[in-house]
């Protein structure tokens, strides 16, 4: 999936920045302002964007910690005992979560990346070679993988409106579970 | 496997791709220029000013006497390139004193089709008097006197859709009303004949290679695009791979070999909504030679149509029932329309526009190569779409 924040947020700033704004009436000071206030919130968007995940898991370490600290610390104070279980049981659940934390979203999408570049190698090699069972097999996997490829990209991107209406498009959190 | 870094090409990697694709020799320099020039700056905002005074020196190679510019302002429409509509007071010869309004063209950086100027200023003036086509004037072809290479054109009167409906961007999803169907759907098959019939041996079209008779033209094309594809695609698509290997194992000969406009659709003229005449055929940057059946099924997309009040019948370019298309095509031109390379192209053009789209819309926008990254961007998406269609063709084929 090509339109992903990396790609658009700089398209959007440039837009802004190289047309949009410079139109924008002088006198018009509120407007003037939020257009300003918009190309600077998305550059921090896209500043921070390919951050946010570990920051997010960073975060968790961090309360985690204090959480553990808090839980020994606060064990002589009785008065803390219903407060403390109760922060117990969210720290485990939080352990749990950071534990299932995996690899960053830049590694995923690099990954799929040199992954799609091997598989189209592979796919242009198996072209070359003679007709056969194998070549079939290959090409019909090719096509089941489209397919389900393309329902997920066409769903993702279906508020843009190409197909209309009534494409029947499930939404796409039905399509990527796991 | 190697790395290629697309976005700082090599000199190697560069000459790596002219080899193992050969197409046209105009089509090499624009592409190979692409790329020599892609590690450079992004496209900077060019004022008017700048553009006036390019244009003015341009001019000056071009006219003996004194002229003026002025009335400079930007144009939309198109995806691709930068358009500024002018007033020159000249002398025009033939005419005396005149205060022309013209139009420069020009690309920006990267263009979501980068094409060459010499070849769209040649066709054209080797169309005029054939079919309509917008005045032309004067090209900067390798960008001297302007920022990058421009066309100057006259205004071609008329509309590309009726004042009255609404479309999205570059045309898609005009709604053309019954009454005036006919009439521009006779003229939309009439030039389209002319265009395939058109004598190109005689022509003075010098950035045009032409080709021998059978499969050249197009594996010229087909090493086009496919090159396209290599240069500025992001993402590998599996199935971009097997169509193409489909492409090149079914290459049908061709059995006359045409001016293939590459782009004629509906949205790619103008008429004048008072007598219904199309007054000029635009955007002939995509012209090549080649197999009419190219432009006999991209004319026909879905896309660039729609259905007739029967909610049945496909009306090609929003006007003509296809077999009725067809079948009038066939008639005045009495060349063939062979059901097996229409599908043949079919596959072609969705190949064709997913490299532009998909390919070229993510690298020139990703670089911040033109002068509406945001639009070329949005216009992305419609690649998904177009490969779901392009999986069913296959689906077909294979």
């Amino acid at each position: 999936m090509e339109l992903r924040p990396s790609f658009q947020i700089p398209a959007l700033i440039k837009s802004l920045t190289d047309v949009v704004l410079p139109a924008v009436d002088p006198a018009n000071k509120l407007a003037q302002e939020q257009g300003q206030l918009v190309v600077a919130m998305l550059h921090l968007m896209a500043q921070r964007l390919p951050l946010q995940y570990r920051y997010d898991c960073h975060e968790l370490k961090q309360f985690l910690g204090l959480a553990d600290s808090l839980a020994s610390h606060g064990a002589a104070v009785p008065e803390l005992g219903e407060t403390l279980a109760a922060l117990a049981t969210d720290a485990e659940a939080g352990r749990a979560v950071l534990s299932r934390a995996g690899v960053e979203p830049a590694e995923l999408e690099a990954t799929n990346l040199a992954l799609r570049t091997s598989v189209g190698a592979a796919i242009s090699a198996s072209a070359m070679a003679a007709d056969g069972p194998a070549t079939k097999a290959i090409n019909a996997a090719v096509m089941a993988h489209a397919q389900e490829m393309l329902l997920r990209e066409r769903a993702w991107l279906a508020m843009q409106g190409w197909e209309g209406p009534n494409a029947g498009l499930p939404a796409v959190e039905t399509l990527i579970g796991g | 496997m190697a790395v290629v870094d697309k976005n700082r090409p090599s000199p190697e990697w560069i000459e790596h791709l002219r080899k193992r694709y050969p197409c046209e020799q105009e089509i090499d320099r624009v592409l190979t220029r692409k790329l020599e020039r892609r590690a450079g700056p992004p496209y900077a905002p060019v004022s008017l000013d700048t553009l006036q005074a390019g244009t003015e020196a341009l001019l000056r190679t071009q006219l003996t006497e004194p002229f003026t510019i002025t009335d400079t302002r930007w144009l939309s429409g198109g995806a691709s390139k930068l358009q500024m509509a002018f007033v020159l007071h000249w002398n025009q010869p033939g005419v005396g004193r005149s205060s022309t309004p013209l139009v420069l063209r020009m690309e920006p950086s990267e263009a979501i089709t980068e094409t060459s100027r010499l070849r769209e200023f040649q066709i054209i003036k080797a169309m005029e008097g054939k079919v309509p086509v917008p005045p032309t004037y004067w090209i900067d072809a390798y960008g001297e006197y302007l920022p990058y290479p421009a066309i100057v054109y006259g205004f071609a009167e008329g509309v590309t859709k009726p004042s009255k409906s609404t479309s999205t961007v570059s045309g898609v999803g005009t709604s053309i009303p019954p009454e005036i169907r006919e009439t521009l759907g006779q003229q939309f098959v009439d030039h389209l004949v002319t265009t395939h019939t058109f004598d190109w041996q005689q022509a003075d079209i010098g950035a045009y290679d032409r080709p021998a008779a059978g499969t050249e033209a197009l594996e010229w094309a087909l090493n086009h695009w496919e090159r396209v594809w290599e240069e500025d695609s992001h993402e590998d698509v599996p199935l971009m791979r097997l169509t193409m290997a489909w492409l090149r194992r079914n290459m049908p000969p061709v059995d006359h070999i045409s001016m293939v406009h590459g782009d004629y659709r509906l949205g790619n003229f103008l008429y004048t909504e008072h007598d219904l005449r199309i007054s000029a055929w635009l955007d002939w940057e995509l012209a090549y030679l080649g197999d009419r059946h190219e432009d006999l099924s991209w004319s026909a997309k879905r896309q660039f149509g729609q259905m007739a009040e029967d909610g049945k019948t496909f009306l090609v370019a929003g006007c003509l029932p296809i077999e009725e298309y067809l079948a009038r095509y066939e008639r005045a031109s009495g060349l063939k329309v062979d059901p097996e390379r229409m599908r043949y192209y079919d596959i072609f053009n969705n190949y064709k526009c997913l490299a532009i789209v998909l390919a070229t819309g993510y690298r020139a926008p990703f670089n911040g190569k033109t002068h509406q990254d945001v639009l070329v961007a949005w216009l992305s998406g419609i690649s998904y779409p177009l490969l779901e269609e392009l999986r069913t063709q296959m689906a077909e084929v294979l």
